[in-house]
């Protein structure tokens, strides 16, 4: 598997991104979702914490993955691809982008108005956004931060729909070059 | 005179220290008592923006000085409801039980670098153990600031105490730190 995508399939870079990404995408969302029903005890705090931690990750993750692919081309669509579904799902993907990006920086924005602590893994700290506690904006930063969540929610329901959709339906290459490689060129002849 | 005799003395006696010893009115819009602790190993600063505080000093007449300090638990204020929020109930400071905290000297000395050192008892969460305060005084005619510091133990008094016991979630150590501006009382 190449190191950079070429014209028919993504590189190794690109694959690790974002199956990386994605679980930890996974993981933040029944975090998330699970650590707000817990009653208040340390364990609470933890997970708040790793909830964070992980976000933050995200950010730098996904930071790295838009330098890395301002850098190389992406494969070609499918040939028999109509328009409207090229521009659909460079779309979704761009918007995708932005909420990855714009999930975590919320994140760090609620915590910053929260005056929360901002410690990745117990490694290190994170400077507030805010320069300390604002209740003001602070129920607007969580209003959005969960919006955001909904919405991301929504675009990846599409993601992955879209994705099964070539694998199965169109029976193309789509899925399976962003996961196992693309099939042969000469493959399709048998 | 004749009829009041030994008691007569002794109140005079004493209405005569008490003046001697100056008396001053704390000025809270310019006082301030803070602490500092961490959480999650991160440093905080809260403050109490209630309390009372009756100050009897004289740099030099430490043997009548006297602080009587009384604290409003409840206007606890470290810049973050949740933990303002926690913090205020039974695991922590518990206020439906405990509303006030109160420090009163017992007696004060001169380190031998000079520092002065009040010692005195601190009520908190009905604990009451003995705390040494840092004071530092500076007149500035019918007006005084006063510094005073003091380390405690959280857990010396059972805030945050079982499950909540792990200092590097919650510190052990506190600092207290109290800025009072005095106005001489007539």
């Amino acid at each position: 598997m190449p190191l950079r995508s070429t014209e028919q399939g993504w590189g190794a870079l690109v694959r690790t991104f974002h199956w990386l990404i994605a679980v930890l995408i996974v993981a933040q969302g029944v975090i998330g979702l699970t650590m707000v029903q817990m009653g208040l005890t340390p364990a609470k705090v933890r997970v708040f914490a790793l909830h964070k931690s992980i976000g933050m990750t995200i950010l730098a993750l996904v930071l790295l993955r838009i330098a890395w692919r301002l850098t190389e081309r992406r494969p070609a669509d499918p040939a028999a691809m109509p328009r409207w579904q090229r521009r659909a799902a460079h779309a979704l993907h761009l918007a995708l982008y932005a909420l990855i990006l714009a999930l975590p920086l919320s994140g760090w924005w609620f915590n910053s108005t929260a005056n929360a602590p901002l410690v990745w893994f117990g490694w290190f700290d994170l400077p507030s956004l805010t320069g300390g506690y604002d209740p003001i904006w602070k129920p607007r930063a969580l209003l959005l931060h969960q919006t955001l969540f909904w919405i991301l929610v929504a675009l990846l329901a599409g993601h992955v729909g879209a994705a099964f959709w070539h694998h199965f339906r169109e029976r193309d290459d789509v899925l399976r070059r962003m996961t196992i490689g693309p099939r042969k060129r000469n493959g399709e002849a048998r | 005179m004749k009829r009041c005799g030994g008691l007569c003395i002794a109140m005079l006696l004493g209405w005569a220290t008490a003046a001697l010893a100056q008396t001053w009115q704390v000025d809270a819009t310019h006082s301030a008592l803070t602490f500092t602790n961490t959480y999650q190993n991160v440093e905080y600063t809260g403050q109490f923006r209630r309390f009372d505080a009756e100050i009897v000093y004289d740099p030099n007449d430490l043997a009548h000085a006297k602080f009587d300090v009384s604290v409003d638990i409840a206007s606890l204020d470290t810049q973050n409801s949740e933990r303002d929020h926690t913090a205020l109930g039974a695991d922590f400071f518990d206020t439906a039980k405990f509303p006030k905290a109160h420090f009163v000297t017992t007696a004060f000395r001169k380190t031998t670098d000079g520092r002065v050192v009040a010692d005195g008892v601190l009520t908190l969460r009905g604990v009451g153990k003995p705390v040494a305060l840092t004071v530092r005084f500076k007149p500035d005619g019918d007006t005084a600031t006063l510094e005073v510091t003091a380390q405690l133990k959280r857990l010396d008094f059972g805030i945050g105490s079982g499950q909540w016991a792990d200092p590097s979630m919650i510190g052990n150590g506190v600092i207290v730190r109290g800025h009072l501006l005095l106005h001489a009382r007539p």
